[in-house]
């Protein structure tokens, strides 16, 4: 586990401000009006939406569930917490953190006050994408999660964020924070519904360094993602949108200065295989 | 399947604590009628789509709304949303 503050030592072209507005304006590797942006986004992700998961377990030759469940034990969530997951849509983070809330191995070991706190329990889903949240839902049934009342489904923006300040104990985004338009906003937004004590926790694609490992991890990205793509989705130009917006995306001292100027403390990240993925963390203090 | 009437206590006990207008950040009010949310600050509603409340900032319509409204005008609100 590599787990560091911050450094001074930024590389002089990834300035927060200036990747900031490169960001708002990058579609992957092309350029576009800082307007377009969001609709380009969601047209990739109605697109992906019903093949989203599978795709997930392709590309990632299921890592990504372990991703997952490293971001949630991170967490640490309590029966009665009130979360938020943003950019959620199909669900998996939100599941996890319900389970493992609920799990046997807990409620063996706890009372009756954690039974009714655990009613209490509320984790929020919250994606800009109603294809993603419909097939969420659907998956919420298939997995006997539809019914308890715990997993409430909304249609948000994460720059505008429709919950109240200090009301969250919780708040991830996992593989969401790369398509956004204002980074700045997002972080802005999460940091106003956290409560004190709150934390923060961010999964997302991130850069790798090291030499040989790069190489292949470019030369999958490139050749085979978006084949993939088309063979099993039928739409290579999405995942191509998807391997070239993890290269635009800052690296990961430059995000953890930003979700430092967003007013979070001990901010930290940790690397997953050697980079592909990062776990940003922060609390507001 | 969670029904409409359990969707719609499940929404208003979140609405109580947890959600405002993502605009205004002002409360937030059910409108059972036209299957909607209400903000009142700025006289716009939200739609409720399959269960789903939808929130973002462009999905908010403008509801007719008098210039002096108060509290009491909340029963006139039931109307025009439905129109």
């Amino acid at each position: 586990m590599v787990a560091r503050r911050l450094g001074s030592k930024l590389l002089p072209r990834f300035t927060p401000a200036a990747t900031l507005h490169s960001h708002a304006t990058s579609f992957g590797f092309k350029e576009v009006n800082e307007e377009e942006k969001s609709q380009l986004v969601g047209n990739v992700f109605t697109k992906v939406a019903s093949n989203y998961d599978i795709m997930n377990d392709l590309m990632s030759g299921g890592l990504h569930r372990l991703w997952k469940e490293r971001l949630v034990s991170k967490l640490s969530p309590f029966p009665g917490m009130k979360h938020l997951d943003v950019a959620g849509g199909t669900g998996d983070v939100a599941f996890r953190i319900l389970e493992t809330i609920n799990s046997v191995n807990r409620r063996a070991m706890e009372g009756t006050v954690e039974d009714d706190l655990r009613e209490e329990t509320q984790i929020y889903v919250c994606d800009i994408n109603p294809n993603m949240l419909n097939v969420g839902k659907k998956r919420a049934q298939e997995r006997g999660l539809g019914d308890l009342g715990s997993l409430v489904w909304v249609e948000g923006d994460a720059e505008k964020l429709t919950f109240k300040d200090d009301s969250m104990d919780g708040y991830t985004i996992a593989f969401g924070i790369r398509n956004v338009t204002h980074i700045e906003k997002v972080l802005a937004e999460a940091y106003r519904v956290l409560k004190k004590g709150g934390r923060f926790l961010c999964l997302e694609l991130s850069h790798v360094d090291t030499p040989v490992f790069k190489q292949l991890y470019d030369y999958y990205s490139f050749s085979v993602i978006p084949v993939l793509g088309e063979l099993v989705a039928g739409d290579r130009d999405s995942y191509q949108y998807l391997v070239e917006s993890v290269r635009r995306f800052p690296p990961q001292e430059v995000f953890a200065s930003m979700i430092a100027d967003a007013g979070f403390q001990k901010v930290e990240y940790e690397n997953l295989v050697g980079g592909v993925v990062a776990i940003h963390s922060g609390l507001k203090i | 399947m969670v029904r409409g009437s359990r969707v719609v206590e499940i929404i208003s006990k979140t609405l109580s604590e947890m959600l405002v207008c993502p605009l205004s950040e002002q409360p937030l009010r059910v409108c059972e009628k036209s299957n909607s949310l209400i903000s009142h600050a700025i006289g716009v509603s939200f739609p409720i789509v399959d269960g789903i409340p939808c929130l973002v900032p462009r999905d908010g319509e403008i509801v007719e709304t008098d210039s002096d409204r108060t509290a009491a005008d909340a029963k006139t609100d039931h109307k025009t949303a439905q129109e």
